[in-house]
């Protein structure tokens, strides 16, 4: 990986990498209007690896899908690495997306009828990169995730931590600022989540990723530098050492 | 096209119903191309069997209507005439099984070569049938059909006139085509004046004209000639001679051209089925693809294309195919084939292998637009919560 760290050098150091001021999120369902988030403000350093955690329903998905640029907010402002998500349309925001957010899923992330490394590709088939290019960087977010030997299987042929292990390699093969997970260990036996957990905690450590992820798992609570609470909607707080999210990446704790 | 591989192999996920949805398709087109082929089809037809410089006079009510047999000597004296011959339906049945499936007319012997020249009656077989009271010309076809040669005697009983004869065969019209029986009108008139009648009126008057240029002039001049006479002619070319006799084909053609259109509309329903059952069964996958950033119109024009990919190679493989066979069947039978009649001259062209290519284009892009916008155009965050 040559990480390419133009927009983080670009932005003041003092700037987080994301800033949520005063975020909220309703839906209306029939005449109800359901509130997924109340008010929410947060700031999260670049290179942070950073846990939301909640019961289900407190609105963690719908704040991911806001810092990742799939949903918009409906009062507030989004800013993810010095651009404002709300003023972006559907189609901007999925371009954007393509260039600066890596995503990760509960399960089933991958494309069954293409390979580990067609699945890995799939994000450079929207750059302009050649083929030699697209086979070369995604052989190595592979190996970064130590499935090179597997390139050629099949989602079906891998075990359940190896396709999310493969995500993860199609989520950094863009070389995004941000990696967002959903739940990516909720559906893996203790050993698996913790490879996985391994693996985005270096990537934050290592290549300076920001790393948001969302999970039940308790023992997450080992690998990431803060952990945000929400409960119905709101931010209740945050644990680990505060400053330790706007500190420099690499000074996070274990 | 870096898309195209993610294509091919969601084409090939599954590859019965992919395997089942191309044949219909294939298949489809397959017959369109072969429907295509019949109005054209109809209109060589009647070339090979109809001549243009050819033209027939007959009762303006119609052919069970009789004309008188002077009109066939004043037809003869118009300027332009090169030949014309009077034609008299005989109706004949053979006495034993009724049905035949040949047409049999009295007609003038001496004509004959003046106004069908293209029949290629041998020389001498004409002459026989010019000296034999009794003598009968019969088309190959019949001739094959019977078992029947030169010499044999035959005997018809007319369902016109109250007569029955036996004929010899004097000779053959070598035209696979026709199945005409001919015999010397002089006969029937023989007969029917032994029962105190005189054949005074004719059928048809078959008139050849030298040149194709005169036809409309000539035709013209026989109308006027027996306008406001007790009965009045109507002429046309041996061509729409045909094709009116054989209006039922035009009925036919438009019924077959909307049978095209119905199956078109079917394999249509068909590949919208596939496209649709494909989409929806993916909603996971696509999700996936446009959280990580493909965009709706990337999608959409993906989702159309694989539709239009699998109509295109399966409809252009069915328009091949009839294009193949058709052209196969023409070398081999050399233009005319008995078994297959009017259609060994059905030949699918290029033009009609497009239309049964743009057919299959046309399908798989309608069939792909609606589950593709379907998949596109929901925002993002409201499918995958809708999946996870
Ligand atoms: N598209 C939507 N329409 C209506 N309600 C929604 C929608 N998305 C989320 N919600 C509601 O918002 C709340 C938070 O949902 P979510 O963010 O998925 O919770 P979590 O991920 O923490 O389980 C829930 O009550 C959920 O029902
Ligand atoms: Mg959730």
């Amino acid at each position: 990986m040559s990480p390419c760290r133009e927009q983080t050098r670009r932005r003041p150091v003092a700037e987080p990498l994301i800033t949520l001021r005063d975020v909220s999120r309703w839906y209306r369902r029939g005449v109800d209007v359901v509130h997924a988030l109340e008010h929410v403000s947060l700031a999260i350093e670049g290179g942070v690896f950073a846990a939301l955690m909640g019961p289900s329903g407190s609105g963690k998905s719908t704040l991911l899908n806001l810092l990742s640029g799939i949903d918009r907010p409906s009062a507030g402002e989004v800013w993810v690495a010095g651009r404002r998500l709300n003023d972006l349309s559907e189609d901007e925001l999925a371009h954007w997306r393509s260039r600066h957010v890596g995503l990760i899923f509960q399960s089933y992330n991958l494309i069954p009828v293409l390979s580990a490394q067609e699945n890995v590709e799939l994000p450079l088939l929207l750059t302009a990169f050649g083929r030699g290019e697209r086979t070369r960087r995604a052989a190595t977010a592979l190996r970064v995730v130590d499935l090179a030997p597997r390139a050629r299987h099949v989602p079906s042929e891998l075990s359940g931590g190896e396709q999310q292990r493969v995500a993860i390699a199609r989520a950094i093969v863009a070389d995004p600022d941000l990696i967002i997970a959903d739940e990516p260990t909720g559906d893996l036996d203790a050993r698996s989540a913790d490879e996985v957990l391994a693996i985005l905690r270096d990537l934050s450590r290592e290549l300076a990723k920001t790393v948001v992820m969302v999970t039940h798992d308790p023992r997450a609570r080992r690998w990431v530098d803060v952990v945000f609470h929400l409960d119905k909607g709101v931010l209740l707080g945050t644990e680990g050492n505060d400053a330790l999210a706007r500190a420099p990446a690499h000074g996070g704790v274990t | 096209m870096k898309f195209l591989p993610l294509i091919l192999r969601n084409l090939a996920r599954n590859k019965l119903r992919t395997a089942l949805t191309g044949g219909a398709i294939g298949l489809a087109v397959l017959l369109v191309c072969f429907f295509l082929t019949m109005p054209a089809g109809i209109d060589v037809f009647l070339s090979q069997i109809a001549s243009n410089v050819r033209i027939s006079v007959h009762h303006k009510g119609g052919l069970v209507y009789q004309m008188p047999f002077a009109y066939v000597n004043k037809i003869r004296a118009v300027p332009g005439v090169v030949g014309a011959d009077g034609v008299t339906w005989f109706g004949g049945a053979f006495e034993e099984e009724g049905h035949v499936t040949f047409p049999s007319f009295a007609i003038e012997p001496e004509h004959v070569a003046a106004v069908w020249p293209d029949y290629r009656i041998d020389q001498i077989a004409l002459e026989r049938f010019r000296s034999h009271r009794d003598g009968a010309i019969v088309g190959r076809q019949t001739m094959e059909k019977y078992g029947w040669r030169v010499g044999q005697e035959v005997t018809l009983r007319s369902t016109v006139w109250p007569v029955a004869l036996t004929f010899r065969i004097v000779g053959e019209i070598p035209n696979a085509r026709a199945p005409l029986f001919w015999f010397q009108r002089e006969y029937l008139a023989q007969a029917m004046r032994a029962r105190g009648v005189s054949l005074d009126i004719v059928g048809i008057v078959w008139v050849r004209v030298a040149d194709p240029a005169l036809v409309d002039g000539v035709m013209a001049r026989f109308d006027a000639m027996f306008r406001n006479s007790a009965a009045e002619t109507s002429a046309e070319t041996e061509k729409s001679f045909f094709t009116s006799f054989f209006g039922s084909l035009q009925g036919f053609v438009t019924i077959i051209l909307l049978v095209t259109g119905l199956v078109a509309l079917c394999v249509l329903c068909i590949a919208a089925n596939t496209a649709s059952m494909a989409v929806r069964e993916r909603a996971r996958e696509i999700a996936i693809l446009r959280a990580i950033g493909f965009g709706r119109r990337l999608i959409f024009t993906t989702l159309v294309a694989e539709s239009t990919i699998l109509a295109t190679l399966a409809g252009g493989s069915g328009a091949l195919l009839t294009y193949a066979f058709t052209a196969a069947v023409k070398t081999t039978t050399g233009g005319w084939n008995t078994e297959l009649g009017p259609l060994s001259g059905f030949l699918v062209s290029p033009g009609i292998v497009a239309q049964g290519v743009g057919l299959a284009v046309v399908v798989g892009l309608v069939a792909g637009i609606a589950p593709a916008y379907g998949a596109a155009r929901k925002p993002v965050a409201t499918t995958l919560r809708e999946i996870f």
